[in-house]
């Protein structure tokens, strides 16, 4: 495996291959991390050429393991200001690693507003100005890369918002019907893809086979176990398939911790009518698919085919985060209305939770009422025409509540809060607080044991032992996050020793390596504190480890309770 | 005494309960009726994993009903094996 280094400065953008040197033994966000945190600036503006983008396939990626084709998008993030991975799913890991490439790395900035379209197969690096794509949505500008370049790619790009430099903007990946709709969504990296005025990366891995084991039988075997493993656990097995991420939302809103109006209110009235049964319901009867992988591999199968009511392809199925953001958050409980939302901010390239939670911000200060499925549908519209109203919704709603003066506005380090109420799920509260990226919940997930009992239970209305689990939660999801793997995987390694130990002797069997599960706690250490450094050098303190004040002061409905947890025992989460 | 039952995630009763108009079971019970009494009374399709009772999470199941509780129950498509 080696890293590609795109550098876009000068007249003529320059491609290098390079080995991995120091890099040797990382992968996904270890690799991105470790990029990012030792070569960037970290004072650098995070749209100037001394930002990099470095997009990196995991450990595994380009094996015949499951569930190994994630892809790690890192840079300065342009909305935190801190470091940044985002994930995303898609076909560019594989294919990625087919063709030995372990890190794109972009550098540089191009001089001029041209726009440039990067191809990529076994034997051609090949980047090319191409202005005709300007401003394209998503999927045109797979189309149109379908007619130049066949049906047997993968495009990672980014649509209007990226190339408008917005803080809210993805970097798009396609799926395996090559479509754009996985998203490395969170932090803006679609704008730092932008400010190198790259628009689209093309790969194409005909001709290549897949990435040989050290050791082949160890390899098979670990990896039937492992497969076999997510089959019999019962969410990533039956429910996940069955419904989606979106199963999430009964269970959420039951235990009041789905924040509504703005981080108002515990529960939403409409929940049920957006849930993941009903979506599921919905999609086989219009013809679409509730059971559907978004990578070749994946045996899970968790996304789905929202067709809407004449039975046409209309999105992807809304995860549940998008369906929260931009339905119960904004009191919206019209699933057509959402899918439409999450179609839109896959075509202009937007993160959908930092999109929802703006929409809310800007319904609290009166630029539409809550509720007002039309008006959040117009102002998506309004970011792709590029007004000046879509300027600030697309940057995010820190932004969004500085431009309107709103009090209530739900981020840390500048990132909107996804779909649980900290107040009424501590243990989250703890992750969004202290994690590197901002407000994240996949950082450190103790949704799974403060409500879904996976791995053991946590009473998530409590303070104890929430710094505890978020803590052993972070440096475990920062090793799978490396690993190419998808963290849904963490629910069956949670619950069953034996899985756990088939995706040790996975990785084992393919480098010849003799890892542990304290192995395991120090490579995640290890991309922590990559990430806490990086930190701390653009200027980051322990004050900005914490939830907004509203969290502290404002009981939500209908436990009544604020976030509890002492900033000394937040303080304490990185002490190893 | 009645109580309001939630049914997610698939699962299902196979008795026939009345219903209010969000389709949730109303069901009645003297006292005392514990939340593990009610859970075997259901005749549901699959063992609940998630039980949820006015809001909270329990653990409990021998926890008593008291009137206009609220129970939410789901299999363990949202849990885990333990």
């Amino acid at each position: 495996m080696r890293i590609l280094r795109i550098n876009m400065n000068g007249e003529t953008p320059v491609a290098r291959f390079e080995e991995m040197g120091d890099y040797e033994g990382l992968g996904g966000r270890a690799l991105t991390s470790a990029i990012v945190s030792k070569e960037v600036d970290p004072l650098c503006h995070p749209l100037s050429s001394d930002n990099k983008l470095v997009i990196a396939a995991g450990l595994l990626a380009g094996t015949v393991s499951a569930m190994s084709g994630r892809v790690s998008v890192g840079c300065k993030s342009p909305l935190t200001g801190g470091i940044k991975e985002a994930n995303a799913g898609g076909q560019a890991g594989q294919v990625m690693g087919r063709l030995g490439i372990a890190a794109i790395v972009l550098e540089g900035k191009p001089r001029g507003d041209d726009v440039y379209k990067v191809y990529i197969n076994k034997d051609t690096v090949k980047i090319e100005k191409d202005n005709s794509l300007k401003l394209l949505p998503n999927y045109d500008l797979i189309e149109k890369m379908k007619k130049e370049f066949g049906e047997k790619i993968v495009c990672i790009s980014i649509g209007p918002a990226g190339e408008m430099k917005l803080a809210g903007a993805s970097v798009a990946v396609t799926d395996k019907e090559l479509r754009p709709t996985r998203h490395a969504g969170r932090g803006g990296v679609g704008a730092v893809m932008g400010a190198k005025g790259v628009k689209v990366i093309v790969l194409d891995d005909s001709g290549t086979s897949p990435r040989q084991p050290k050791n082949v039988e160890a390899f098979k075997e670990a990896n039937k176990l492992f497969v076999e493993g997510l089959q019999k656990h019962p969410v990533t097995g039956q429910g996940l398939p069955a419904y989606g991420t979106n199963v999430l939302t009964n269970i959420i809103n039951e235990v009041g911790a789905y924040p509504t109006y703005n981080f108002k209110e515990g529960r939403f009235a409409g929940a049920r009518k957006i849930s993941g049964e009903v979506e599921a319901e919905l999609e086989k009867q219009r013809g679409g698919n509730p059971t559907h992988n978004c990578q070749r591999g994946c045996v899970i199968r968790c996304s789905g085919i929202y067709h809407d009511k004449d039975g046409h392809y209309l999105t992807k199925q809304p995860e549940y985060e998008t369906v929260w953001a931009l339905g119960g958050n904004c009191g919206i409980d019209d699933l057509d209305k959402i899918a439409m939302m999450d179609f839109l901010c896959d075509n202009y390239g937007l993160d959908t939770i930092e999109m929802g939670a703006t929409i809310g911000v800007a319904m609290e200060a009166g630029v539409l009422k809550f509720g007002d499925a039309d008006g959040a549908i117009n102002l998506l519209h309004e970011i792709g025409k590029g007004s000046y109203l879509g300027r600030i919704i697309g940057n995010g709603a820190a932004y969004t509540g500085r431009a309107f003066g709103v009090e209530r506005v739900p981020v840390v380090k500048g990132q909107a809060l996804p779909a649980y109420d900290p107040r009424a799920v501590q243990g989250i509260g703890v992750t969004y607080a202290t994690s590197t990226m901002g407000a994240d919940h996949t950082a450190g997930y103790t949704i799974a044991l403060n409500i879904l009992k996976t791995g053991g239970y946590v009473d998530p209305l409590k303070t104890e032992g929430q710094v505890e689990l978020s803590r052993n939660l972070q440096i475990a999801t920062a090793f799978i996050d490396s690993t190419g793997m998808c963290l849904f995987i963490a629910f069956a390694l949670l619950d069953q020793p034996d899985t756990n130990k088939a995706l040790l002797d996975l990785i084992n069997a393919f480098y010849g390596w003799n890892m542990t599960d304290k192995d395991v706690v120090e490579y995640g250490k290890k991309v922590l504190n990559f990430e806490r450094d990086f930190n701390a050098r653009a200027g980051f303190t322990k004050e900005h480890d914490r939830l907004p004040r509203f969290f502290y002061k404002e009981p939500i409905p209908p436990h009544n309770v604020v976030f509890m947890v002492k900033d000394e025992e937040l303080d304490q989460l990185y002490n190893w | 005494m009645k109580v309001v039952i939630r049914l997610f995630g698939g699962l299902k009763s196979e008795k026939d309960f009345p219903k209010n108009e969000e389709g949730d079971i109303i069901f009645e019970f003297s006292e005392p009726f514990t939340v593990c009494q009610l859970i075997d009374s259901l005749g549901l399709n699959k063992t609940p994993y998630i039980v949820v009772l006015n809001g909270v999470i329990i653990n409990e199941f021998s926890l008593p009903l008291r009137d206009a509780d609220e129970v939410s129950l789901f299999p363990p498509i949202a849990g885990g094996a333990w």
